[in-house]
């Protein structure tokens, strides 16, 4: 049931594993097709490999920074590891990463000879780039696309970067320039925090935030595309459960990507999740996970769509012993109250924002009329 | 020790350690350091004649440089030779003395040597003469514009787009007056740097002007007394010159001029230079990425040299970009986007 068709690849469920360092070699390749992924991508491999910054990595308990995560094997050394990755099958779709359309064309076709997949161009990194990626220039991504395209006869995805102001443009532009499918987003560019006793960023330069804290910008730009351009996306950023992979399906995702999870948690969380989807999907009667796909789509309204309707808080239950008071606290027009152990709405006060239903750690509120 | 002893002493097929000899890069790490330390324990030493003789190749490439005492065509030879060595091939290196006669002997001696392949780093061979050596067999990759590449595996830098995008910086940050100090080595690659310095000032509305555009020797002294020529007449508010030497000589004049860089006049070089980064103030400049050019030359000529007659015959060109080096000579101010 898990089972679908990505650019013509036949997954055997919808959660791949992500470009980074735990899939920098044939070995660590080897062992992501053997936790159950779907589909696995390389750590991201560049024309000249660089002595890597120390430290990079950082996190904290809502996701993580890098500062250049890149491959240190040399082209040269990926026709081995792409033989050790796949030596018992399984999909690996090889992330390649370049300033310039006969580069990234050299990578692909290099990675095709070696028996990937599939081509990720990854040109959206955060990192070591000028303030404007590479990927916010719908023109520059166009001919990139284009040139990649007509080099190798795999599919080729483009990973795009939320840090863009028109994400739709771009994923026209991969479109336009023949792209299988898209991959969205890449991580944002960010600072963890600040060591405020010794005054010291976290990471000593602008770095990539990946983990829970993209995970919105994710989602939007997930359905942004698909309510835009007719491609099919790969879904990345912050997905750590079941309930996230269905949710960027129901947005347009036809798969998703999973990065900091694993890194964290270890390859494992990959089958969970699996597992627990295909849980979701049965108490739910649905059989293909294409079903799942576009689902949330027909409910993600424009303004001018949106009906008014005149609904104000209701408490669901009384009285309420949670105490609180968080609803109270938090109304901004002064609607809730409490009387003994009851929380209670003035309906003539109450604008039915909807915060009140959020904040109550019990579910007691609830929006009505 | 012979091929089978040593593979019989590492206890793996004699294939395996054939392949650590010639295609090292296929070979499992582990499993060619075991390897590797069994051969040099008992000194094998493979015969390279009767190697040569078996695959019909020498396993030896040739690299003619234009000149020893310039670092960045070290850099470009030691791209080369990364690849080269992770192939298992010797690398011949050859240094013209940017002579013509000088080149065109080298590659001679090269074919004689039986060499598998040439690279060419900013050749001063015409078409004609590049293409009578690939005619003898021996596959030709080009590293660098100095004549015309079109029609040749090459690799080569964007260095018009670099100049456009060093010259509109120095616009952006306010300077409506730029002079040029231009080298002519390698001429095609400063006929773009000059290229792309017309067209940042004449997308920006601003006139050329001939008196503002001088060509210099490409050296430190080239670049001062170009310099103080440019400051004979009303100086322009920043200079940009097409080599990171002209710009070190530049900073000299402006400083016997008594100004100061870059509060009186900015300067920019191009090239990314060691020394660039060393000089006082630090020296804005555009990045070359010399390393990246040398690997991509052997790349192709590998390429070429593994092509067993079933890959497309297409010539492969390479452009490679450069990148903004924005540090205290020039806009470092007033930098908003080149800062990582």
């Amino acid at each position: 049931m898990l089972r679908t068709n990505f650019l013509g690849l036949e997954l055997k469920n919808p959660v791949i594993i992500a470009a980074g360092p735990w899939n920098r070699d044939g070995r660590s390749l080897h062992k992501s097709i053997a936790a159950g992924a779907g589909a696995v991508v390389t750590e991201s491999i560049v024309s000249d490999t660089m002595l890597d910054v120390r430290p990079r990595i950082a996190c904290d308990s809502n996701g993580a920074q890098n500062i250049r995560l890149y491959s240190d094997i040399q082209v040269e050394g990926w026709e081995r590891e792409m033989n050790i990755a796949k030596h018992d099958g399984g999909i690996v779709i090889a992330s390649i990463s370049a300033h310039t359309p006969s580069e990234l064309a050299y990578l692909a076709s290099k990675m095709e000879k070696f028996g990937a997949d599939a081509i990720e161009i990854s040109v959206s990194n955060p990192m070591m780039e000028s303030l404007e990626v590479v990927a916010s220039h719908a023109g520059t991504v166009f001919d990139m696309t284009k040139e990649v395209v007509s080099s190798v006869k795999l599919p080729v995805i483009v990973k795009l970067s939320q840090n863009t102001t028109n994400i739709s443009k771009v994923a026209k532009a991969v479109k336009a320039a023949g792209g299988s499918g898209v991959s969205a987003i890449n991580t944002v560019r960010g600072i963890l925090g600040v060591d405020v006793e010794s005054a010291v960023p976290v990471l000593s330069t602008y770095g990539g935030i990946s983990g829970q804290y993209i995970r919105p910008l994710g989602l939007a730009s997930v359905a942004t595309i698909a309510q835009t351009v007719d491609i099919p996306i790969c879904g990345i950023g912050g997905i750590s459960e079941a309930k996230h992979v269905l949710e960027y399906m129901m947005l347009g995702a036809s798969c998703v990507q999973i990065g900091t999870s694993v890194m964290l948690e270890g390859r494992k969380i990959v089958g969970e999740i699996v597992s627990d989807i295909e849980k979701w999907m049965d108490s739910h009667d649905i059989s293909s996970v294409g079903q799942l796909k576009n689902k949330a789509l027909k409910n993600l309204k424009s303004f001018d769509e949106m009906k008014i309707e005149p609904a104000v808080s209701t408490a669901q239950s009384a009285p309420c012993t949670e105490n609180c008071d968080k609803c109270i606290v938090s109304c901004l027009y002064g609607a809730i109250y409490r009387e003994g152990a009851e929380v209670k709405v003035r309906s003539e006060n109450c604008t039915g924002c909807g915060l009140c239903t959020f904040v109550c750690p019990a579910g007691k509120l609830r929006l009505d009329w | 020790m012979n091929i089978k002893q040593i593979a019989k002493t590492a206890g793996v097929s004699v294939a395996t350690v054939s392949r650590v000899l010639n295609h090292p890069e296929t070979v499992a790490p582990k499993t060619r350091e075991k390897i590797q330390k069994v051969i040099e324990d008992a000194e094998y030493k493979p015969n390279w004649f009767a190697q040569g003789l078996n695959f019909n190749k020498t396993r030896t490439i040739g690299l003619v440089i234009p000149h020893l005492l310039n670092s960045t065509y070290m850099e470009v030879a030691k791209g080369v030779e990364d690849v080269a060595k992770q192939k298992g091939y010797i690398t011949f290196m050859c240094n013209a003395e940017k002579d013509h006669k000088s080149e065109k002997n080298y590659i001679d001696q090269l074919l004689t040597r039986c060499v598998d392949g040439i690279i060419l780093m900013f050749s001063s061979l015409d078409p004609d003469e590049i293409r009578a050596v690939e005619e003898r067999g021996v596959p030709v990759v080009l590293i660098g514009e100095n004549k015309d590449a079109s029609g040749f595996n090459s690799v080569k830098v964007d260095c018009q787009t670099g100049a456009e995008s060093i010259v509109k910086q120095m616009i952006d940050n306010g300077h409506s007056t730029i002079g040029i100090l231009y080298g002519d080595d390698p001429e095609e690659e400063s006929k773009a740097l000059l290229r792309g310095y017309k067209k940042a000032l004449e997308k920006a509305g601003i006139n050329i002007r001939e008196e503002y555009m001088r060509p210099v020797e490409n050296t430190i002294e080239g670049g001062y007394l170009g310099a103080r020529k440019l400051m004979m007449g009303k100086p322009p508010e920043a200079i940009f010159a097409t080599g990171d030497e002209i710009a070190y000589g530049a900073m000299d004049a402006i400083k016997d001029n008594g100004l100061k860089v870059p509060d009186d006049m900015a300067v920019a070089g191009f090239g990314n230079a060691r020394m660039s980064n060393l000089v006082e103030p630090k020296l804005t400049t555009v990045e070359i990425p010399f390393h990246k050019m040398g690997i991509y030359g052997a790349r192709l000529l590998f390429d070429l040299i593994e092509d067993t007659g079933k890959g497309d015959k297409e010539i492969r060109q390479i452009t490679l970009r450069t990148r903004l080096r924005i540090r205290k000579s020039c806009g470092h101010k007033e930098r908003i986007g080149e800062m990582f």
